[in-house]
């Protein structure tokens, strides 16, 4: 089974098509995430899914479940962590969670349990009795996790996990998801505008644009699909075109100045082995650097826009910041 | 066909779950304030004002027929009631600024039924409320105004409290997601609250209002809520005036039932 099928999703507000028929599954246990712009319908389908509103047309499930037809028993086994905050800032840390752990319907016996591992899981113990605004950025959405954890969900989306934090920070709240679903198996759909968090935390992205998904796979089918890295070389002593062409394509090739560059595959890899082989011919390489193909290429292509800093995101950021001020 | 037995044990697992939901979000209200109790005081002030400045001047140049019951001892009832209608309008713009932070939405995620979400709240204002009629209690009590201190008739105000609580938060809570923004909301609390107070019969008798005012006061929930704090609190209201207690309760949980129904509809519409 899988653990979210959607075929020919769409959600009009009234003329505007925010998700514009999209079809996409997700496997048990994997990290999916869908990724693009501002405005793309990203947090839209997260929304529908997670049963908070309906869809407009096509058809949703997660885990087997309808969730227009079934909507409290998919809530129940999802987690929720939105992209603004979730945490009510004049309660403790602790108290956020048995909050939810009775909203959940958690048996009395295993609260106590739960909320502890919880804590414990993200780092959270030592200060579980103080005031959620006292708590820093990072500790905040540690604490949304948290709390999307009180009923031990199979499902879990998290709606920009790392908007608004800082590096540390971020790499941490990486750690604890991907932590998440190699320990329970969690499978996990999430949101995302940042390339960098797309390539290190997913398994599979569906790249989105203007309501629809422009293209889907992993991290690396889809960085291959723009062409690979670029290796760029420099070798005096000899024409080296005719080697390098046997190990990938040859974008440029200017044997006068010694400068080549070479379009690979999985440019790492290619290096010794085009090294080996120039050495045999003779030719000695003096410089060799490799540029990587990065997701902001993929959507680049896709796309044809570069993903923006702003809009929501900025809100967002401001929010966040005005209500860890507020304390 | 006779249910099953499962099927009445099913009503009653889903029956208990909906108080639970209900019960957990005024509890977690109650630790809000243990935290915090500072917004009570600060809440207190304009009540407080018009107990020590309107109430004794309007007391002391006798413009108001109040039978034999002093001004004060009239006003102080109808003052609580208003200051349970302030608390309690603020959780329709409450209710915009969780949205606006993501705290809604969360609520939302839980499978707890919506309606079961909105009476939290209105018993959270309800709760909420008690403590502010604590503080203008004490307040009236120090100011010598002759108040019941039956425990008895203390209950049966703190039920009206928590009635007139819940009620004027669903009203908020039924204007929250028409008119969406915390701006709107803020100015539509200002443009209910005032009229309502004025067209009730805080400050001034029924028996005193022209005509007009006097149907807009026949259909003022407030009114029904402070006939029957008046009851209860003043000593002597009852033998006196016979008011139709159990009219005004009535009136007050009809109206509190309309609204909650009303509010619990309209809820999705808050978060499109």
């Amino acid at each position: 089974m899988k653990a979210v099928e959607a075929v020919n999703l769409t959600k009009m507000y009234s003329d505007f098509k925010a998700v514009d028929a999209i079809s996409f599954d997700v496997d048990e246990g994997q990290i999916f995430g869908l990724l693009g712009p501002n405005g793309a319908g990203k947090t839209t389908t997260i929304r529908v899914t997670l049963t908070l509103i309906k869809p407009t047309s096509g058809s949703i499930t997660v885990f087997g479940i309808d969730c227009v037809k079934s909507a409290a028993a998919v809530r129940q086994i999802s987690g929720y962590v939105p992209q603004e905050v979730s945490i009510d800032t004049d309660l403790t840390g602790y108290e956020n969670l048995l909050m939810y752990s009775k909203l959940y319907y958690t048996p009395k016996d295993q609260r106590e349990s739960r909320i502890g591992d919880a804590l414990e899981y993200m780092d959270l113990a030592d200060r579980q009795h103080d005031l959620a605004k006292t708590y820093s950025g990072g500790m905040m959405r540690r604490l949304e996790i948290a709390q999307a954890l009180m009923n031990r969900p199979k499902m879990l989306f998290l709606d920009e996990p790392s908007i608004g934090l800082d590096p540390t920070a971020k790499t941490a709240v990486w750690e604890h998801v991907k932590r998440l679903r190699d320990e329970f198996g969690t499978t996990i759909l999430l949101t995302t505008h940042d390339m960098h968090e797309a390539d290190v935390l997913c398994d599979e992205i569906a790249i989105m644009n203007r309501g629809k998904i422009v293209a889907d796979g992993s991290p690396e089918e889809l960085k291959a699909s723009v062409g690979g890295d670029v290796i760029s070389l420099v070798a005096h002593n000899g024409d080296c075109s005719q080697v390098l062409q046997e190990h990938g394509k040859l974008l440029s090739s200017r044997p006068e100045e010694g400068a080549y560059e070479l379009v690979v595959a999985r440019g790492e890899k290619a290096i010794p082995s085009i090294l080996e082989s120039l050495e045999s011919h003779k030719i000695h390489v003096e410089s060799v650097s490799l540029k990587k193909s990065t997701l902001d290429d993929v959507f680049l292509k896709y796309a044809g826009a570069r993903i923006q800093e702003g809009g929501t995101w900025k809100d967002a950021r401001l929010l966040r910041r005005a209500v860890r001020k507020r304390g | 066909m006779m249910p099953s037995l499962g099927f009445f044990r099913m009503m009653l697992a889903s029956g208990s779950r909906y108080l639970r939901t209900v019960l957990t979000l005024a509890e977690f209200e109650l630790r809000k304030l243990r935290h915090d109790s500072s917004e009570i005081f600060i809440r207190g002030v304009q009540p407080a004002l018009w107990l020590l400045v309107f109430g004794v001047t309007f007391a002391s140049i006798r413009a108001i027929q109040t039978g034999p019951f002093t001004y004060l001892q009239y006003l102080t009832p109808g003052v609580l009631a208003q200051s349970v209608m302030f608390v309690a309008v603020f959780y329709g713009i409450m209710l915009v600024w969780e949205r606006d932070l993501g705290l809604l939405n969360k609520l939302l995620s839980t499978p707890a039924p919506r309606s079961a979400i909105v009476l939290g709240k209105a018993l959270s204002a309800g709760v909420r409320s008690i403590f502010q009629a604590i503080m203008i209690f004490a307040l009236a009590l120090i100011m010598n105004v002759s108040l019941t201190l039956n425990p008895l008739e203390l209950m049966g105000a703190i039920i009206v409290i928590v009635l007139g609580g819940m009620c004027f938060s669903c009203i908020s809570m039924c204007l929250a997601p028409i008119f969406k923004t915390r701006e709107k909301m803020m100015g539509i609390g200002q443009a209910i609250t005032m009229p309502l107070f004025f067209t009730s019969s805080a400050i001034y008798p029924i028996e005193l209002m022209p005509d007009w005012l006097k149907a807009i006061a026949a259909v003022n929930p407030l009114s029904y809520v402070i006939e029957a704090m008046r009851t209860f609190l003043i000593p002597g209201y009852y033998e006196y005036y016979q008011p139709p207690l159990l009219l005004d309760i009535g009136a007050t949980l009809l109206a509190t039932a309309i609204f909650a129904t009303i509010a619990a509809l309209l809820f999705r519409r808050i978060l499109e």
